[in-house]
């Protein structure tokens, strides 16, 4: 019994080592190095450009070993996998270098382009430390949750192919946010508001631009059992968006105390959880929702129980 | 003995749940609401659909589509396909070259990685609940 469980726990163990067949250079650029170097991200040469590896290159092969190996500015050492051996993380560089070689057109000109690279670039930038892995069960909180990762361009959103050439061409969210209000989560926009204010003016009508939606000013009261203060449900801010047949009578039955609504369902996705969590605001900041105090009375009766 | 089986157990399982966890990749930050549609697209030799919400809120109201164009609140539940498009149907209500550009670009649809499931991406479910990796399966 007790070598079983050994075997079992060695054969995991192994496991968690990771391949253990050396990679070759063109499999380590594919999967890790491609991530930046395909599209150029801050500023890296990109893969098969000879005029973004010619300055480089005269700085010899060797410092460009050592600066994929060290990390350099941007550059994390090992493409910020460090799981790779020195010999493959050389053999990614030659594979590289390879593509560039391979480019012969670009060689020639660029040299105004590179330079202005080069003197941007002149100021070392400092050095980023290796980011802790957060899962993205502990990043559903609000709190855990960073500006720097809103609305990422699409061929580095890590769904959108970089290799898709219409990838390229699609606007990137940042931009279009620019002048819009800010929210801490979801698109990190906050719609509502940028409708109220007027920043932007969503059609109602397919065609006509100057149909005005059927608004229906009714907050419903949902009170909820424990300390939470009660859900205050705005009638107004939905029917600006929504028409009233996407949630009645499928999601909510129209009459009050018809609906059966709890947390859970709203985070498996369903009642609130159709839109919000999906496409509306997520239901992390749970005042946006529970909003109106439990009368005193009531709060004092609950603690004396 | 079975409380120190138990022990073991809890124990492989969590060496196992660790060997999975490394293996998937990070990094998918993809923007919230981004609907991935792979109903027939990969099959067809194309790549995955990616819907944005974001830019299309930004344009129309919610209503337009799912309530006078008949899309239902879930990813993949509307069936479409590029003949329904052409008809005018769903997306092709608009992207028929009059009010959005028409589906011959094939590419700035058929954006996705390839592998990747018919799911809203930074969902509150594809978080939680089922987290499903991006990109193609290594």
């Amino acid at each position: 019994m007790r070598r079983l469980r050994l075997f079992v726990l060695a054969v995991a163990a192994l496991g968690l080592a990771g391949p253990a067949a050396a990679a070759t250079g063109k499999e380590v650029v594919d999967t890790i190095c491609a991530g930046c170097h395909r599209a150029g991200v801050l500023g890296a040469p990109r893969l098969g450009k000879a005029q973004d590896w010619k300055e480089r290159l005269q700085q010899g092969r060797k410092t460009l070993y050592e600066h994929a190996l060290k990390g350099f500015k941007a550059m994390p050492a090992k493409g910020g996998n460090p799981k790779l051996t020195d010999a493959e993380v050389r053999a990614a560089v030659d594979h590289m270098l390879s593509l560039a070689e391979a480019d012969k057109g670009g060689a020639a000109g660029g040299g105004e382009a590179a330079a202005a690279k080069e003197a941007t670039a002149a100021a070392p930038a400092p050095r980023a430390a290796p980011k802790p892995r957060v899962s993205a069960v502990n990043r559903f909180n609000r709190l855990l949750e960073k500006e720097a990762d809103c609305n990422p361009p699409p061929p580095e959103d890590g769904i959108h192919d970089p290799e898709n050439d219409g990838t390229h061409l699609l606007l990137p969210p940042k931009e279009a946010f620019t002048d819009l209000p800010k929210a801490p989560s979801g698109n990190c926009v906050d719609w509502v508001k940028a409708l109220e204010d007027g920043y932007i003016n969503p059609r109602y009508d397919r065609l006509d631009p100057n149909v005005q939606p059927i608004v229906m000013d009714l907050n419903i009261v949902r009170e909820v059992k424990g300390s939470m203060p009660d859900v205050v449900y705005p009638h107004k801010q939905h029917t600006e968006w929504l028409d009233c047949s996407n949630c009645h009578p499928a999601i909510f039955v129209p009459q009050k105390g018809a609906n059966q609504i709890s947390m859970a369902a709203i985070l498996l996705g369903q009642k609130c959880g159709a839109c919000h969590g999906k496409v509306s605001f997520p239901v992390k900041d749970c005042r946006k929702c529970h909003s109106k105090k439990k009368p005193m009375t009531l709060q004092r009766t609950q603690t004396t129980q | 003995m079975p409380k120190p089986r138990l022990r073991w157990l809890a124990g492989l399982a969590g060496v196992l749940l660790l060997v999975v966890a490394a293996g998937l990749p990070q990094g998918v930050r993809a923007e919230y609401g981004d609907v991935v549609i792979n109903n027939y697209s990969e099959a067809a030799g194309m790549r995955p659909v990616i819907f944005p919400h974001w830019f299309h809120r930004i344009r129309f109201r919610c209503k337009v589509c799912h309530a006078d164009l008949g899309f239902k609140f879930k990813a993949g539940g509307n069936e479409i396909n590029m003949l329904k498009i052409i008809d005018g149907e769903f997306c092709g209500a608009c992207h028929n070259g009059e009010i959005a550009w028409s589906p011959e670009n094939c590419n700035l649809c058929h954006s996705g990685k390839p592998g990747l499931k018919t799911q809203i991406h930074k969902s509150t479910v594809q978080t939680l609940v089922a987290p499903v990796q991006a990109g193609g399966k290594k």
